[in-house]
């Protein structure tokens, strides 16, 4: 068991190595600038999804402002950037803390709620924050949309040409940043200590864990990632609108993480890449702006109907299923046991555990 | 400083929003108390039914009339509801997550509809005929017959949902499925019929609510949205557990939100509503009327 959770972890690392190379090489290859344009929202995306990730999948908050604190960056930055005329690399920081302070704002009755109201207080704050956008145009051009925000810079080169180059490495590194952060806070003692609270609020507490205070940092934590994503979607587009707030923007974000399955971090981060390429190559399609989200809201039904670990959660126990079955016949739901176990890594086994506990 | 016509203007107006309100977040708290869910597609099933009574009445140039505008869009919503019970909800009843996974579907069903009745009307705006046409003067404001008829409306439609769920065989058994569903299911209470009936009636109210307020609003595919939300925050503040506080809560917020718009502006107030709601939240958990609910 310890030898093959081994290997599976160094197979882990390569497949991660040649995925980051492959990153890292695809404007070489990929010179058009509406498929760089692409890759970049994928990336911008994925790091919305991926930490979402963190509060929805880890630590179990029914965070449905998500969304909304990527919103408070988009437009956190995009002020203090054209207003303001603070450097946009700098904004695009206040972006991130901007986010972690409306994720703060939330905390404070969310993280002493229970279930639906966790729900209802953080899609009433996500309308709140669209309608104060929407209020205040002369600050932030209401439904119109903020145009003309500034863009990054750097000595000597000019980010608007290039096809997007520049914009790309900068999203690239912005998703290697987050995703290695996410990974880093959720294997830590505060990532346990959040699924613990997850799995069993009554014992965790009872252990001594802290849990309104585990919850803010929850939440303040992947506000943060989602805030920078939306200060680099605004200084990379530079126009920002109240859209982002809109219901099928969660529901595509959502979509995202769902189809990812919850609770991997790599797994909302992929299927945000996936689902961002479908989705915009079907929005060009005449006509079906409408129609891909229906095709996203039929999705993230199926999706929670027969597949509600995600998606890419059926991959490794099909192959494995397959596997069992080439080397030998054992009883039927031993082996299928078995090949779940050993498919998925030592933490998912973890959390299988804590399911089957009481709750 | 507030005269007896500004008085008379904030009541008369918050009464009205009140009584939208409350047809609309009875709809979802009745959804509630029985299953334990909250439907997001409430405000979208609003939003459907002002709009097939819209085809219904006004286009093509069927012009049958409100009343059969009415009958139809109630008959459609019934089935939607039972769909929506059927395909979303059902599937997840033994679930461990009940309540987000169904948050999601729900969502999920919202955008789809919303999206798909922007396909199917387009996004230009329309208007319902009014049921009363001319004005009518409540103490010292004068205000729209439509208006009036809405104040008039809900509290017939509340009071009959009441006398329902109270008096008859079907809607006691609502309420003893939504105490407690196994028990229910002991004495022999066909607990998924009910459920079914709870997601069909509560449709209904959700259409009704948008055939009342499709005359006094424009109709867009987003016209369900802001009541939704607004029905979102009456049920925290008023509590899920139970439709009366559910209703007064409403009220309530009818009011808060006339008078708020008269003396911040109406660019201010849904902040104070959204601070005042945290406060709430911060002392009182539960909802500022509720009891403590699952």
């Amino acid at each position: 068991m310890a030898l093959h959770d081994g290997k599976l972890r160094n197979s882990k690392v390569w497949l991660i190595g040649v995925l980051l190379i492959a990153g890292l090489l695809v404007p070489i290859f990929v010179q058009d600038s509406y498929l760089r344009h692409l890759f970049i929202i994928s990336f911008v995306y994925g790091i919305v999804a991926a930490s979402w990730d963190l509060s929805l999948g880890y630590a179990g908050i029914f965070n449905f402002a998500h969304v909304a604190f990527f919103g408070v960056g988009v437009y956190a930055t995009g002020l203090t950037a054209k207003l303001l005329g603070i450097d946009p690399w700098a904004a695009m920081l206040i972006g991130g803390v901007a986010a972690s302070a409306a994720a703060a704002i939330v905390a404070l009755p969310v993280v002493r709620l229970q279930g639906v109201y966790v729900v209802l207080v953080t899609f009433a704050f996500s309308q709140l924050v669209m309608q104060l956008v929407i209020n205040q145009s002369n600050l932030t051009g209401g439904t119109q949309g903020m145009v003309r925000v500034p863009t990054i810079w750097l000595p000597g080169y000019n980010f608007l040409r290039d096809y997007k180059l520049g914009y790309y490495y900068v999203a690239l590194g912005l998703l290697v940043i987050t995703t290695v952060c996410l990974r880093w806070l959720v294997r830590s003692d505060f990532g346990l200590s959040i699924r613990a609270l997850r799995d069993n609020e009554d014992y965790a507490v009872s252990r001594g864990i802290p849990i309104a205070w585990q919850r803010l940092k929850a939440l303040v934590a992947s506000a943060f990632f989602t805030g920078l994503a939306g200060g680099f979607y605004v200084v990379y587009l530079r126009v920002a609108s109240p859209e982002v707030f809109d219901f099928s923007t969660v529901s595509l974000i959502l979509s995202m993480v769902l189809v990812g399955g919850t609770s991997s971090i790599y797994g909302p981060l992929f299927a945000a890449l996936f689902l961002t390429f479908i989705s915009e190559g079907l929005a060009s399609i005449n006509n079906f702006a409408e129609g891909r989200f229906m095709l996203v809201a039929l999705a993230m039904i199926v999706v929670l109907l027969f597949f509600p670990k995600g998606l890419a959660s059926a991959l490794p126990a099909i192959l494995a299923k397959n596997a069992n079955q080439k080397r030998s016949r054992q009883p039927v739901t031993a082996s299928a046991d078995q090949a779940l176990m050993t498919s998925t890594d030592k933490e998912n086994e973890a959390e299988a555990a804590s399911h089957s506990g009481v709750r | 400083m507030i005269t007896s016509d500004i008085l008379s203007a904030i009541l008369v107006s918050g009464i009205v929003l009140g009584s939208g309100y409350a047809l609309m977040a009875s709809g979802l708290s009745l959804v509630w108390t029985t299953l334990g869910i909250f439907n997001f597609a409430h405000g979208v099933l609003m939003t459907l039914g002002a709009y097939i009574a819209w085809t219904v009445s006004d286009a093509a140039g069927l012009n049958f009339g409100l009343g059969l505008a009415i009958a139809v869009s109630a008959a459609i919503m019934i089935g939607a509801g039972i769909l929506i019970e059927r395909v979303i909800v059902r599937p997840f009843y033994d679930h461990r997550d009940i309540l987000l996974v169904t948050v999601m579907t729900t969502l999920a069903a919202m955008i789809f509809m919303q999206k798909g009745i922007q396909l199917i009307w387009g996004a230009r705006l329309k208007q319902l005929a009014p049921i009363a046409t001319g004005n009518v003067q409540i103490w010292q404001t004068t205000i729209s017959a439509q208006e009036a008829l809405i104040i008039v409306v809900a509290p017939l439609l509340l009071g009959a949902l009441w006398l329902f769920l109270d008096r008859s065989r079907t809607g006691r058994g609502i309420r003893a499925v939504g105490q407690n569903p196994d028990a229910a299911r002991l004495i022999g209470i066909d607990v998924s019929r009910l459920f079914i009936i709870t997601f069909a009636l509560s449709a209904v109210l959700a259409g009704l609510t948008g055939v009342l307020l499709g005359s006094i609003r424009l109709l867009t595919p987003e016209f369900g949205s802001e009541p939704l939300v607004k029905a979102l925050i009456i049920v925290i503040f008023g509590g899920l557990g139970s439709l009366g506080g559910t209703v007064v809560a409403a009220y309530l917020m009818g009011l808060l939100e006339a008078a708020l718009v008269f003396f911040v502006g109406i660019y201010w107030a849904p902040s104070m509503i959204f601070l005042l709601l945290i406060l709430v939240l911060l002392i009182r958990p539960q909802g500022l009327l509720g009891k403590v609910v699952r």
